[in-house]
């Protein structure tokens, strides 16, 4: 390319950039609803992802942000650059008293302890042994301790092994003896640990994985479409809730997730009929018995200080566009 | 041209000091302005913080108190400790294949032309993008955590190494000749004592990009150590504590660095004696 040639050529590509810009920044000037994810989009968050679409062609625009992890979406709209976040950020509302308030419970915390039947066979053989739990000041940490409590024993210490899936691969090679996993890591153990591996019964502990949160000032203004996300929500949820077949069907409606492998596509249904079954999804979006269940939890769990007894709904939740939506639906 | 290049890597901290110290009058103002300074950015990190310019973003003094707390419950000692360990084995390995491959591309053609450009796009290259290949390949123990050290420190020193031995002055080298020196006596009586001072500052340079890759390591691949201290901190938000964490790690960093840069001045640099 000769020397003028080049210059047109950067000349060009300076013009094409402007309009790019252009273009965006009118994008930007649409109503929309910033979403901030706390992980990548996958199978996992097909049910938000529908309702998203629902919500979209009842012209609530939702834009989604993924983020590595729910700190960092939780700082997104603490910072103003998201408007609703997911996630459990109860820390960050009471230690910091962030103006945020969660408004609708998407999940259960959900999630399995395993043994590897050689070493051991219940929980009392656990007794000051090694557990793998996500990290520290995890939920699953927090399930660990609670369970260690409820039976009357006491873990030698944690190993920190981030995500359910890697937890889930080290027990079968072996390199952990016992871990916590969650319904996926059930199934892949299930499948493929040959009758190695138990499960322990972990009856009783509630507490959200995740939750929908916003500024209270966005909360405030932005009532109408708040009202109708939670609504298409709710109704989704408790489509799947029926029948967890219909994930499959509107996932090709909407075109979701289009990349997914066929492998993976292939799981979404026994993963959508193991969290129905389960209970992962709250039919009722939450309400005042799921924050007292989540106060208790994660007060255990470091997140929350004080007496779980003494910390007061309102300043966590609100309540209002999640009883409109019941109201509208019916419960 | 060897004085200049010579400068240009290692000296750019020497440069700026020497600047300060010519418009000084004497040592004590240097340490005055120097304090001055630290109290300044102190100041404005506490009005900051009171503001506030984010709800995330604690004053100076509540992290001067969070930095009571870790230091009396012994977590930040402990984490110290985890963080030490990669730091140390991965800045040991790096000088010691570094420091050999870099005067060894600086003596021999063959080497250089395999070596530099390697760690030439090494240097250049985003490392931080690398590391979760590293995790593929050696999972997410101690030695991935080493090699993301090596990794960042590595370049650097080889670099600086070849550098120096390039650099070496062409009349000392051909007064060795001249006076029959062997290739051996060359090499270990002219070039090598010519070249430590740049080996040196390409030492401190890999030490203080070691720190760098360590931290990353931490916080990418699995938290331990200081790593695990931000993300611990961050995720029940503690943020006191958690920008206690960090700042403490920068400090020691640049203590580490600083201390390093004085004895490279004591050791190599006698003529900057009087500006340090």
């Amino acid at each position: 390319m000769s020397k003028t040639g080049l210059v047109r050529f950067g000349a060009r590509l300076a013009a094409a950039a402007a309009v790019v810009l252009a273009v965006s920044g009118v994008a930007e000037a649409a109503t929309k609803v910033r979403v901030a994810f706390g992980d990548i989009a996958s199978t996992e968050s097909l049910n938000l992802l529908i309702a998203f679409e629902r919500a979209k062609e009842r012209g609530v625009e939702v834009e989604g942000t993924f983020f590595k992890s729910e700190d960092l979406a939780a700082q997104a709209v603490v910072g103003g650059q998201a408007d609703i976040g997911i996630g459990t950020p109860y820390a960050l509302l009471q230690k910091v008293k962030a103006p945020i308030r969660l408004f609708y419970q998407i999940s259960n915390l959900r999630f399995y302890p395993v043994v590897n039947t050689e070493f051991y066979k219940d929980w009392k053989d656990l007794d000051g042994q090694e557990f793998a739990v996500h990290s520290r000041g995890s939920g699953t940490e927090a399930i660990m301790n609670l369970m260690a409590q409820r039976n009357g024993i006491k873990f030698s210490n944690f190993s920190y092994v981030p995500g359910s899936e890697v937890r889930a691969g080290a027990l079968l090679q072996g390199n952990v003896k016992a871990t916590i996993v969650d319904s996926a890591g059930k199934r892949l153990i299930e499948e493929k640990g040959g009758g190695k591996f138990t499960f322990l019964d972990m009856a009783g502990v509630n507490a959200t994985d995740e939750a929908l949160y916003a500024n209270t000032n966005f909360l405030e203004k932005n009532a109408e479409a708040v009202n109708i996300l939670v609504e298409e929500l709710l109704k989704t949820t408790r489509e799947i809730n029926k029948d967890p077949k219909v994930v499959v069907k509107l996932r090709e409606q909407y075109k979701l997730l289009p990349d997914l492998p066929k492998d993976l596509e292939s799981e979404v249904e026994p993963y959508f009929t193991d969290a129905v079954s389960a209970d992962l999804y709250p039919n009722d979006g939450g309400g005042a018995e799921a924050v007292k269940a989540d106060f208790e939890f994660y007060t255990l769990a470091g997140q929350l200080q004080g007496d779980a007894g003494s910390l007061k709904a309102e300043d966590f939740w609100v309540f209002e566009p999640l009883e409109k939506a019941r109201k509208a639906l019916g419960s | 041209m060897s004085v200049q290049t010579n400068s240009q890597i290692a000296g750019g901290v020497d440069a700026a000091r020497e600047g300060a110290a010519t418009t000084a009058t004497s040592g004590e103002s240097i340490l005055l302005w120097r304090l001055a300074s630290i109290v300044l950015f102190c100041l404005a990190w506490e009005i900051a913080g009171r503001i506030p310019i984010n709800v995330a973003f604690p004053p100076f003094s509540e992290v001067v108190m969070a930095f009571g707390r870790i230091v009396a419950d012994g977590t930040l000692p402990a984490a110290f400790l985890d963080t030490l360990q990669p730091l140390v084995i991965g800045v040991f390995l790096a000088t010691a294949v570094g420091i050999v491959m870099g005067v060894g591309m600086g003596l021999r053609e063959e080497l250089e032309w395999a070596g530099v450009p390697v760690f030439v796009v090494m240097q250049a290259a985003p490392m931080a993008a690398l590391i979760p290949l590293i995790t593929f390949i050696y999972g997410i123990g101690l030695t991935a955590k080493v090699l993301s050290v090596i990794i960042l420190a590595l370049p650097v020193i080889a670099l600086n190494g070849y550098k120096a031995v390039r650099n070496v002055s062409p009349s000392l080298r051909a007064m060795c000749r001249s006076f029959l020196g062997s290739r051996r006596q060359e090499i270990f009586k002219v070039i090598l004592p010519d070249a430590s001072p740049m080996i040196f500052a390409g030492l401190r340079l890999g030490i203080s990009a070691g720190f760098v890759g360590v931290i990353l390591a931490e916080l990418l691949i699995t938290p331990t150590g200081i790593g695990d201290l931000i993300t611990y901190h961050r995720s029940i938000a503690n943020y006191s504590e958690m920008y206690a964490a960090i700042a403490t790690i920068i400090l020691f960093a640049a203590i580490t660095v600083g201390l390093l840069e004085r004895i490279e001045i004591a050791l190599f640099r006698p003529e900057k004696k009087e500006h340090a």
